[in-house]
């Protein structure tokens, strides 16, 4: 995995997880990779891991099982799918309405641009 | 783990490296040890591993006192220096003679390491590169399972698929009740691996915070125009790298050489910032 | 845990300074035993243009004490030479074992090894030689001459007691030597012994002079009890073991 630049590595770290459940890569009540692991894969300090599962717990989308480890939560797809949402509507969501405006785009543009890329591409 | 009360260390009159350095360093952390080139990152590994005696002030590793060297001590340190010479022996005779120094030594650990660093067992450890020796040595150094884990630049003379390979030993390596302490000038191999940032200068600790408390408080931010708000800021392809302060609890990702810069120029604007 | 001395750790550590240590002291045992015997046989071989064995074999206590004395000081002067280097010194200073059990390392092979070594090695070289000449000449004359034990007996040990403390006097001066310079070990020691014994030689000398100057001595019978040997023995005795007191004390302060 690529880290960017400009976000922190344990949000990065969130979204990736959020990506493999998503995906379904992970699924409801699977195990997913311990602090150590993931720490080890991403080459990086276990505590920035921790931080993301802890993170994750708060949001529902993973829980511990004390002795075991993290697994899926049941309804981590939904979670997931809000905390995508909230993050999208916070961070990137200002900064495609600065370029519209900018920009001077029409709404309706937006509209069927919107729809030829959903057709295209889902 | 670690405390230091007032330390103050120089090699003479003329070259005076710390003037009263207190901080403590605790058990779970990865700590990186930044500065300029001279500003005694060395020295202040080697006063903690005993290597070195300062004028005064006292160190505390793991509640005993290092200039004594007591075997108790030593067992629990593992210190990788920049430089060093191994004997001109087999890898195997080599953790024959020294192994057994280290009650906690992990023989399977040590061979499972040397596996992840592509290093044969069977070589004579003068037929090395340094790189290749490097390795070994680091690999013995964490087999000891020394509860200190000291580097001095361990990236050095690593090439560039043994830096992964060390990044993800060093993640594995990290437990609760183990102080690593690497100290570097290339942050960018590391930057990831670092949980608390501690750097050197002017014969003091410039800075010691965790990596959240420094995003907590600071920016980095890339910025087409710089206004009063940013403390510091490099020019860049896309504008500014800069560095402000966090107004808006915003999450942005730490730029170690970025901050290593701005603690040196704009040390004021910084300090009520941390303090 | 005994911080000071540990009997497991200290056979460890004498286990693995050998490894290193080990080579540059059989090396240079063989370069010893190499001269010792070339010498041997410069002098006496041919054996047919021998002459007069006694006098052939005068060659043997110079040879002795020379060739020990170059010994033991060179491998003394090489024992903590590679302190002098950081990056061999960080990893030395850093093994878990106590700098006293160092120490006491460094003095078992440079005392104790070395000298038990060169006896071991000038013994079998002059048994060696004698023996052959023996069974070249087959006479009983040479007996009481060639006899490598009357070579190391023939003074009676009261006598000649300063003599045997010299041994570790010389290990200790340079093994000295090897922990307090950093380069150039053994010159070093050399130059600073020399003008240390000079110095000395001339106090001495001068106060001597001063205080027997206009007086005669009354007795210069020994009376069999050799009381200005042991005395001699005493001081070089001392002496020697001050000077490893401050070896130990210069291995405790060694910084990198």
């Amino acid at each position: 995995m690529e880290f960017r630049d400009n976000k922190a590595i344990y949000l990065q770290i969130a979204e990736y997880v959020c990506e493999h459940i998503l995906l379904e890569k992970w699924q409801a009540d699977q195990k997913i990779p311990s602090v150590r692991e993931m720490a080890v894969t991403l080459e990086v300090n276990p505590n920035t891991v921790m931080r993301t599962y802890e993170l994750l717990q708060n949001k529902n989308i993973i829980n511990n099982k004390r002795g075991i480890g993290f697994f899926v939560a049941e309804e981590a797809v939904a979670n997931v799918k809000s905390y995508r949402k909230a993050q999208f509507m916070e961070d990137e969501l200002p900064i495609v309405f600065r370029n519209i405006y900018l920009l001077n785009i029409d709404f309706e543009e937006l509209q069927t641009r919107y729809n030829t890329f959903v057709k295209e591409n889902f | 783990m670690i405390k230091i009360d007032n330390l103050n260390f120089s090699y003479s009159k003329h070259r005076v490296l710390f003037k009263d350095i207190s901080m403590q360093l605790s058990s779970g952390h990865i700590y990186g040890l930044l500065g300029k080139n001279g500003a005694g990152k060395s020295t202040l590994l080697k006063n903690l591993a005993g290597l070195v005696y300062a004028q005064s002030g006292k160190i505390e590793v793991l509640g005993l006192d290092p200039a004594k060297r007591q075997p108790a001590l030593l067992q629990q340190i593992c210190f990788i220096p920049e430089e060093f010479h191994l004997p001109a022996i087999k890898i195997d005779s080599y953790v024959k003679a020294n192994a057994a120094f280290y009650p906690e030594f992990d023989h399977q650990y040590f061979a499972d390491l040397l596996k992840e660093f592509d290093i044969p067992v069977g070589q004579k450890l003068i037929d090395m590169s340094y790189g290749q020796k490097k390795k070994v040595i680091i690999s013995f150094g964490l087999a000891t399972n020394a509860k200190l884990v000291i580097m001095d630049e361990p990236t050095n003379g690593l090439d560039i698929p043994s830096k992964a390979q060390f990044r993800k030993i060093m993640a594995s390596a990290l437990t609760e009740d183990k102080c690593i302490i690497i100290s570097t000038h290339q942050v960018r191999d590391l930057d990831n691996l670092i949980d608390t940032v501690i750097m050197l200068d002017e014969n003091k600790i410039a800075l010691k915070a965790t990596v959240e408390e420094i995003t907590d408080k600071l920016s980095f931010k890339r910025l087409k125009e710089i206004d009063e708000t940013v403390i510091y800021a490099e020019p860049s392809l896309a504008g500014y790298n800069a560095v402000m302060p966090n107004y808006h609890q915003e999450d942005s990702k730490l730029d170690m050489e970025l901050l290593f810069n701005a603690v040196l120029a704009e040390k004021n604007k910084l300090k009520p910032i941390f303090n | 845990m005994n911080n000071t001395f540990d009997l497991h750790r200290f056979t460890l550590l004498l286990k693995r300074q050998w490894l290193e240590f080990g080579k540059i002291f059989l090396i240079t045992l063989l370069v010893a035993t190499g001269v010792v015997a070339a010498f041997y046989a410069l002098t006496l071989l041919p054996l047919q243009e021998l002459g007069y064995i006694s006098d052939q074999l005068r060659f043997r206590e110079p040879l002795f004490i020379i060739f020990g004395f170059l010994f033991i000081s060179i491998i003394a002067s090489s024992y903590f030479a590679h302190l002098g280097q950081k990056s061999k010194a960080i990893i030395d200073l850093l093994i878990p074992a106590s700098t006293f059990e160092k120490f006491l390392a460094g003095f078992f092979f440079t005392s104790i090894l070395s000298v038990l070594a060169f006896l071991l090695i000038f013994t079998i070289t002059d048994w060696a030689f004698i023996t052959y000449i023996k069974s070249y000449f087959r006479t009983g004359d040479l007996k009481e001459l060639a006899e490598v034990k009357t070579f190391f007996s023939k003074n009676e040990i009261g006598t000649f007691a300063p003599v045997y403390v010299m041994p570790f006097t010389v290990t200790s001066v340079f093994l000295l030597g090897s922990a307090y310079f950093n380069r150039f070990h053994y010159i070093k020691t050399a130059i600073c012994v020399m003008l240390f014994s000079g110095a000395w030689t001339y106090i001495v000398m001068n106060v001597v002079d001063v205080l027997l100057s206009g007086k005669t001595s009354i007795n210069l019978g020994n009376n069999g009890k050799d009381t200005m040997e042991w005395l001699l023995f005493s001081i070089i005795a001392l002496c020697t073991l001050v000077v490893l007191s401050i070896t130990y004390v210069r291995l405790k302060e060694k910084e990198v």
